[in-house]
């Protein structure tokens, strides 16, 4: 049996398309078809899914975020921190160097007063001297005075008065003493 | 058993007359019914994947819906080797499941729309819009025009002609391929049965007689050749059809 027959048959029974051929309607039908399929792929596969993923990007983006804040401000607690220890510190020594200098004032003072009290009792003291100087030579000149006239009495052994005594003593220690 | 060899055509369930005078009668075929379950079952198949989606604790289709979205998006970006044409993205998607799907369909019985050249006339024709109004958009009307006349003004009928070429080659390469499938499954389903006729014919009597109008060798056998005419082909050629889309397009975005 040859196969023009055989088309010739089958073409009888069901009534068939060719086998390469290009149908008007069913062409465009299979163009509508694949935008129609395109529409149904996106609303059902693609959009749901991307939204999905979309989501879990949003989620992850968001964690990495708060991390990230989380992040800078401990590092700026951490700078707010070193920075009002370097302020302690920074007090501390002013405090340490503030105490040094009063103790170095009060010290200074403290050592200047002790001079002067030493320069004034050494002054006193120099005065006082001089004071008993002034007095063990008036002393030593009334005792020379009483000295020399019980010697002059002694040598002359003669009674004069006690007026014309001690005015020739005088007479004598302006003499020497002066 | 027929004893001649018969080719799978595409039936015609009913004709419509319409009177309109190019376009001509409207016919109910074959194709038409089995697109359509095709379509049904891809989107049947996207509504069954995407239910009630997670964001953590994903279940197993949900991640296979996903893996596939991020397929789609994978090849599409990188043979455009950017983001620019995310919109297609859906495009080559419907078109690769239709296809594969449309090629697969055989394997139960039914004729694959793909085995009709109208189907990837309208595929190629779409592409080929796409790929026109690509280049008009990248180099301007004038440009796309100007694009026939290089390298030299001689060229030029041949430019158009491997233009056209474009879409003519890849919706025969397409039903080519698909319908020498159709042929060879018909021819090698053909021939196991006249030889398994002729082998259980050679048992006398009753048995004999009646084991012979059953093509047995037709069991098994088929599906060991299917795997390449159908199952590889298949996928292949949609794969092929996807992939020259893509890079058309992107091939027309980057001239000028």
């Amino acid at each position: 049996m040859d196969i023009q027959a055989l088309m010739l048959i089958t073409a009888e029974t069901k009534q068939t398309q060719e086998l390469v051929t290009l149908v008007p309607w069913t062409f465009i039908i299979q163009i509508c078809n694949l935008f129609i399929q395109v529409f149904l792929i996106k609303k059902f596969l693609f959009k749901p899914i991307n939204d999905i993923l979309e989501k879990r990007k949003n989620l992850a983006d968001k964690s990495i975020r708060e991390a990230r804040e989380a992040q800078s401000e401990a590092d700026s607690l951490k700078e707010q921190y070193e920075d009002s220890l370097t302020n302690a510190h920074a007090e501390a020594a002013k405090i340490v160097s503030e105490a040094q200098k009063e103790a170095q004032t009060k010290a200074d003072t403290l050592v200047r007063e002790a001079q002067e009290e030493a320069a004034s009792i050494k002054a006193r003291a120099v005065a006082d001297i001089e004071q008993e100087k002034k007095k063990a030579i008036n002393e030593a000149k009334d005792e020379i005075g009483s000295l020399a006239m019980d010697i002059a009495g002694k040598v002359v052994e003669k009674e004069i008065s006690e007026s014309d005594h001690k005015k020739l003593i005088d007479d004598f220690l302006n003499k020497v003493g002066a | 058993m027929n004893s001649g060899f018969e080719v799978d055509y595409a039936q015609i369930y009913k004709t419509f007359h319409t009177g309109i005078p190019i376009l001509g009668d409207f016919q109910l075929t074959e194709t038409l019914i089995v697109s359509w379950i095709v379509m049904i079952i891809i989107t049947g198949l996207c509504i069954f994947l995407t239910r009630d989606l997670k964001i953590e604790n994903i279940s197993k289709r949900q991640a296979f819906a996903e893996m596939l979205v991020e397929t789609g998006n994978n090849f599409v970006r990188n043979n455009t080797g950017s983001n620019k044409f995310d919109k297609l993205i859906p495009f080559v998607s419907a078109l690769f499941a239709t296809s594969v799907v449309s090629n697969l369909i055989s394997l139960i019985g039914l004729r694959s729309p793909t085995a009709d050249l109208s189907t990837e006339a309208a595929w190629a024709i779409v592409v080929f819009i796409m790929i026109t109004s690509t280049k008009i958009k990248t180099n301007g009307f004038g440009g796309y025009l100007k694009g026939f006349t290089t390298p030299i003004a001689v060229m030029t009928p041949f430019n158009i002609l491997s233009e056209l070429a474009t879409p003519v080659s890849m919706a025969c390469r397409h039903f080519g391929n698909i319908l020498s499938g159709v042929v060879i499954d018909g021819l090698i389903y053909w021939a196991l049965g006249l030889a398994s006729a002729a082998l259980f014919g050679l048992i006398p009597g009753a048995v004999g007689d009646f084991l012979s109008k059953i093509p047995i060798l037709g069991v098994g056998i088929p599906a060991v050749t299917g795997v390449y005419f159908d199952w590889f082909s298949g996928c292949m050629q949609a794969f092929i059809f996807c992939m020259l889309t893509v890079m058309y397009i992107a091939n027309a975005a980057e001239e000028g």
